[in-house]
Parts: C-alpha cells; structure tokens; sequence
C-alpha cells in the first residue's frame, strides 16, 4: 500500500523530543531545589511506568512503555510540583495520572483532559497545605511564590527583579522557576516540528493583551505584562502541557483561538479566581472544549458548500 | 511564482538517487500489451496467435465507446491472446509477443506540416488514433478527457456549439507527479521539436487564450519555453516556476490550486470545471509527435530508481516491457530489493510478479532496499498531534476522518470531505502513530461509491 515511505516519525520519537526538551528544565530544577528534586522526578517517572506496565499487564493490553509517554508524563508531573512535597505526593500524582488521566479513557490517543494537569488537580485538592508550601532557592526557607505574594499584596510586584524572576531567583514548583530554561526547550520542540507555533503564541499573546489592558488601567494595582508572562506555571504550560497533541485542537483556527482563550482565562483566574496561579485550571477548562475548536476546519479544496 | 506551503518536503535519502541521465535501453525480447491500459472498454484483437506483426502495426482497434487502439510495439510473432495480470492486480486480457530482433516499423513516419489548417476532429481522430491516456491514478483515453462523454463531439467550442464552461487556460505542467519521477522536467530540460505542434493541437481542441508553463525553479527549463513566451506577441503564454521538490504539487489539484488559485470542485470534478485544461509535457509531446507525424505510441518515458537497482535515471522502453526484463536490461539488482513499485514511491504499487507489463500509464519503477521502505507493522491510535494537518495539500483534516473511516462511519467521513482525498499520501509520510490513513480513505471511498 502506498505510500511506500515514511518519514521516520514515531510517537516514541515524538514523547522523546519532548522529554530532551525538558532536559535543561529538570537540570535547573536540580541546581535550584537539589537532590530532593531529582528524587521527586524519578519517583514520579518510575511510578507511572510500572503503574502502566502493571495495569496494561492486568487487562491484557499490549504494552506500551516502549513509546515513553508514560515517563513523559511523569517529568512533567514532577516539575509542576513544588520542592517541598513529601515522597509519597509524586507517587499519587503519577498513578493518578495514568490510571485516571490516561488509562481509563482507554489510554494515548482518547483522553479529554491533560493526564498531568488531572493529577495536579487531584493532589492541589486532596493535599492543598502541601501543594502551596514553597522554598526559597538553594534554601528550605519557606516563601510565598511571586503571584501567591501579589495576590495578597498586589503593589508587591515592585519589589520584583523581572531578570531575576526569569532566570529563577524565585519559589515555585520546580519546573516553573527558570523561564530560561523552559525557554530554551520549548524552542527545541518547536524546531523539531513536534509542536506549532500556534498555541504557545496565542497564549502568550493572549495574557499579553489582557494584561497590557489592565496595566494600562491601572498600573499601581495591576503587575505589568512582563512579570505575568514569566511567573508562575506559565511558560511550561505553554510550551509542554497546552500543546500536548491528544487535548489540544488539531486545525491551525482551532489552535489560534484555544491558546487565545487559554490566556485570557488564565488572567481572568490570576486576577479574579480563588488561586494564584490559573494556567493550569485554564487549561484544563479548554482541553473540555476541544472538540469544539476541531470544528473550526480549513475548507476542503473542491467543496462546495450547500446552499 | 506559484506558492505552495503544505505536503512535504522529501529529504535526499527518501527522494531516491534517480538522476536526470537518459539510460540506454534494450528492445524487450517479448512484449505483452494488455488489451485495455486505462478506464473504458478493452480494444477487438485484429490479429490471431501465430501472425507476423510489425513495430507500430494495428492488432486491436479501438473503434468501440470509450476504447482505444493498440499497437505492436515491437516487431515480431504474435504468440498468445491471453488473460494476463496487470500492474493493478487484476486480469486484463492481453496480446503476447514475442520479439524477431529486428524491430521492423510498419511504415516509416509521415509529417504534416500545416497544422493549423486541420479541424479539430482530425486532431482528436489523430490522437485517438495514437492510443494516447491520461496519466494519474484513474488514466482514461486523451480523448475522453479532453471531450468528455457525456457531451458529444458537437458540444465542442470551435464547432460554434455552447459548453458548459469555457477553457480560458491551458496549462502545461513540467513538474512530476512525484519529486522522485524525473521524465517531465528531463523533458523540460532539453529541446522537443514536437511539444509547440502539441500545444497548437491543445490550443484547437480546447480553444483556450492563455497558455501557461509551470516549471520547477529547481531544474530550469530549456530555453525554448522562455522562447516561446518571447516569441508571444499577444502575451497570451505565460512561464511560471515553482518548487517542485515540495511533494505533492505536481499532483493537478495542488498544481491548480497554487498557480490560478482555483479549486477542482468535487466530487467527480474535473479542470475543465474550473476552466483549465492540465496536462504534463510529456502527454503534450506526444499529443504533438500524433498530430504531427501520426505515428501511435509504442513507448514511454519512465523513471527507473530505488538503490537496488544497477543503474537509476530515465529510460525510454517500449510498452509492455514486462518488469523483469526491464530490469535486466538495467543491468539487473545490486541489492536484494525489498519492494518493487511501479508509480512512485508516494503513489505508485507494490508488485509481486516480474511477469507484469508496463503499461501506458506507469511513470515509473522503483526497487526499494529493506532499508528504503517503511512497512506497517501495526499502527496506534490517533494522536491528534495534527501533523496530518499541517501537510494535508487539499486541506482535510486526515486523522479525524480516518477515525471515521476505521469505524465505519463513512457518511460521516464523506461529510468531512473524503472526496477532496487526492490520496498522495503526505499524511501517511508524518503520521506518528503509523496509521495507514490512505488505505482507510481508499476502502471509505470504495465502500461509498460501491453502496
């Protein structure tokens, strides 16, 4: 059957693009929070391909560690959360996010929601004094991150260093802190090809706008663009969880308006929501409704449109 | 300059090590010619086992509906009229000769030098006569393409009749099919006396104004086509280049989409729907070598490659050249192959038999090392990762619709524009998941116009 070649794509090459992508990300987070990260990182890894292999062995299913989805969405898993969690948090979230987030559904290819960000909403619930307790860099002194602090104080912000906080002198879960970082990897997947440009710049753009508005509205209480756009779970979500191939919408339209829609509810829960950080509960909110996006199609050549 | 952004862009170790060298070939010491090499009716035999024919000789005419003629393509005795298997699978029957070496021609070529003085029924009798297709995944006989059945001889423009709609462009393509076939732009590259008395012939049937060239800025053409845009004093011809090695825009309906910005309605449409009469200068060379000289096809001009093969280039063999001996007149295999394909890698069929013919519409032949090829061992579920999307060239959205298709659910599959499917494989070429999504779209669309 033709064709009779192929472009040497594989989905083993795909989840191994993106985890070399997370590869300067996670060497960050070890220089930042230490060795307690790393342990964080393989425990969440090794728990979610055994719990794989395990429950795919249970229900006689071929096994499919092999495409190393499962340890991508362990690392993932492990960088959204903070340094401070006890062992038995990563071990959890893995689990939960591969029996609940991936498994259930009927595994790659059929869930709704982004099995990662379903694992940090079923932790960031049941263990919610835990998931908000974070360190200071290189410490274990324990501070608020740069948004949980505006939150509570919004003319915080002042006391901020933009180049600090970009470059990760600053608490968080120890994946968000050095935008560098995720940076640099989020362009590593874009050259590849494993992602388009579309959703990381709607999203970007997205906060950007609603951002500058409200700057612009009024810049005491209001943190100015920069600092929304390198704080918080942002940057990673919007290079490695919101471009996730199964949640997010497959037509250029569909993806333009997705990550759009992302950032301004992302803002909308920053500055209105009950939490700090709204990137991931934004995104979730949109996985939900991508199927509706898929809709916005590009016009088949040659069809004509009934009248 | 035509812009085209979608299909692929094949890197140099899948696009084939093929070059643009004319290989020398040697006659076949037997030809099978089946009996029907295109969509329609097969030709009435004219000649029985045993007899003598000779190089261009009439042994099956063509005289039915939808029928075209056929020709000896070698001297020789004919041995058997016979089913044989074809290129597509299926049982045609077929004349078998068997070659005396000498390769003697029924008569020597006539030339006809006032062209323009010949009515267009004569030209399309001529071209008819020729035994001329089209090329493509569906070839039918030239004639029927340019005169559609469905409307008789009168409808056509010059007779003063009204068609449904006019042809205002011709347009003559010297891109491949495939960035792996070469014979349309090695034809570019040098001089064809025969391709200005094809246009001229294409100009009358189809009484379109503008002639276009499209041309790959890859391989810059002979000068002879800027020539005749020169030498157009109306300005009515047109040169236009584009890059050819972005797969599939050779394919007409990519081709049209990217140089006049017009869409082949569908289903079942065709370009003269939208206005253009598209043809490969191949095709419009050998319309021309018709016309002009009257002499039928006996050869064509094919594309041999793929690293298991001696020697890779461009070679012009006579049809019904069975596989076999064609590739030994290559010089044979220097690595075991792992598939052997007539088409091209994108497009073309697998084979299983060295016994087949090449027929008219095969552009080329490739035999592909274990190392070249991508088999399917199984396949996953769709991803969604949309890479489908991105190089889809009639902008479908493949993975969805193959979700339909593996279900069942082809209605559906057909709302979401199957049809506009032109099957050149792109999204099969990134798709991670290995979904074989033409296969799918190939089974919907039968099951559809079958039911």
């Amino acid at each position: 059957m033709s064709p009779h070649i192929r472009g040497g794509m594989s989905i083993e090459k795909m989840m191994r693009t993106f985890i070399i992508g997370l590869i300067p990300t996670a060497v960050v987070a070890i220089y930042l929070f230490g060795i307690k990260s790393l342990i964080i990182m393989v425990l969440s890894m090794a728990t979610a391909v055994i719990v794989e292999t395990a429950i795919e062995r249970i229900t006689n299913k071929r096994p499919t560690y092999r495409d190393h989805h499962a340890i991508l969405i362990g690392l993932l898993l492990a960088l959204i959360l903070p340094p401070s969690v006890p062992w038995w948090i990563p071990v959890i979230g893995a689990g939960v996010a591969i029996i609940l987030g991936k498994l259930v559904f009927g595994g790659l290819g059929n869930y709704p929601f982004n099995p990662v960000l379903v694992a940090w909403v079923v932790l960031k619930l049941s263990w919610s004094d835990r998931m908000t307790l974070f360190f200071e860099p290189h410490t274990q002194t324990q501070i608020l991150t740069p948004l949980m602090a505006v939150k509570e104080d919004p003319s915080l912000f002042y006391s901020y260093d933009m180049l600090e906080l970009f470059l990760g002198n600053k608490a968080g879960p120890i994946g968000t802190v050095c935008g560098l970082a995720v940076l640099i990897g989020g362009i590593f997947i874009l050259w590849r090809g494993i992602i388009r440009w579309h959703i990381p710049l709607s999203f970007l753009l997205g906060v950007a706008i609603f951002s500058a508005i409200l700057h612009s509205i009024n810049p005491d209480v209001y943190p100015p663009v920069i600092f929304h756009l390198i704080s918080g779970g942002l940057l990673l979500a919007v290079f490695f969880l919101a471009p996730e191939p199964v949640t997010s919408p497959v037509t250029p339209k569909g993806m333009l308006l997705f990550g759009f829609l992302a950032g301004v509810l992302t803002m909308i829960i920053r500055m209105w929501g009950a939490y700090p950080d709204g990137t991931f509960y934004a995104i979730l909110i949109m996985n939900a409704a991508t199927p509706l996006f898929n809709h916005l199609k590009p016009k088949a050549y040659g069809r004509i449109e009934s009248a | 300059m035509g812009l085209f952004s979608k299909g692929i862009k094949l890197p140099k170790k899948r696009l084939g090590t093929a070059t643009f060298d004319l290989i020398e070939t040697v006659l076949p010491k037997r030809a099978v010619l089946p009996l029907k090499q295109y969509i329609g009716e097969p030709a009435q035999p004219t000649v029985k086992a045993g007899d003598k024919v000779k190089t261009g000789q009439l042994i099956a005419n063509g005289d039915r509906d939808n029928a075209l003629p056929l020709y000896a393509t070698i001297s020789g005795k004919v041995v058997a009229i016979t089913e044989h298997l074809d290129h597509k699978g299926t049982t045609v029957p077929a004349i078998i000769i068997e070659a005396d070496g000498t390769d003697t021609w029924i008569k020597s070529p006539t030339e006809e030098e006032n062209l323009s003085s010949l009515a267009p029924l004569e030209i399309l009798e001529r071209i008819h006569k020729a035994g001329l297709i089209t090329k493509g995944l569906l070839p039918v006989p030239l004639v029927r393409d340019l005169v559609p059945v469905d409307q008789p001889k009168t409808h056509l423009y010059l007779t003063g009749t009204r068609v449904v709609k006019k042809i205002d462009t011709l347009l003559i393509t010297a891109l491949d099919p495939e960035p792996s076939l070469r014979a349309n732009r090695y034809l570019a590259s040098i001089h064809n006396e025969e391709l200005s008395y094809g246009i001229t012939a294409l100009k009358l049937i189809t009484g379109a104004e503008r002639t276009l060239f499209v041309v790959d800025k890859n391989s810059p053409p002979c000068p002879q086509l800027h020539d005749m845009v020169a030498a157009d004093e109306e300005e009515t011809t047109g040169i236009t280049s584009i890059d050819g090695r972005r797969f599939p825009v050779g394919l007409s309906v990519p081709l049209l989409k990217a140089t006049l910005g017009r869409e082949v309605p569908i289903p079942y449409g065709h370009p003269r729907d939208v206005g253009v009469a598209i043809y490969d200068i191949d095709t419009v060379v050998s319309i021309g070598t018709s016309v002009h000289r009257k002499i039928p096809q006996v050869d064509s001009l094919i594309t041999v490659g793929g690293g298991a093969l001696s020697k890779e280039g461009i070679a012009r063999i006579r049809i019904g050249t069975p596989i076999g001996e064609l590739i030994e007149s290559l010089g044979g295999f220097r690595e075991n192959p792992a598939k052997i394909i007539l088409g091209g890698p994108m497009m073309g069929m697998a084979q299983y038999d060295l016994a087949i013919p090449i027929t008219k519409d095969i552009p080329g032949l490739f035999a592909l090392r274990r190392d070249e090829i991508q088999l399917t061992e199984g396949y996953r579920e769709c991803i969604n990762c949309g890479l489908c999307v991105k190089v889809c060239p009639v902008n479908l959205v493949p993975g969805m619709l193959s979700m339909y298709c593996a279900r069942d659910r082809f209605e559906m599959a057909e709302q979401q524009g199957l049809f506009s499917c032109i099957e050149c494989g792109c999204c099969d070429y990134v798709c991670p998941a290995r979904r074989p999504l033409v296969h799918f779209f190939r089974h919907a669309k039968n099951q559809l116009l079958e039911g």
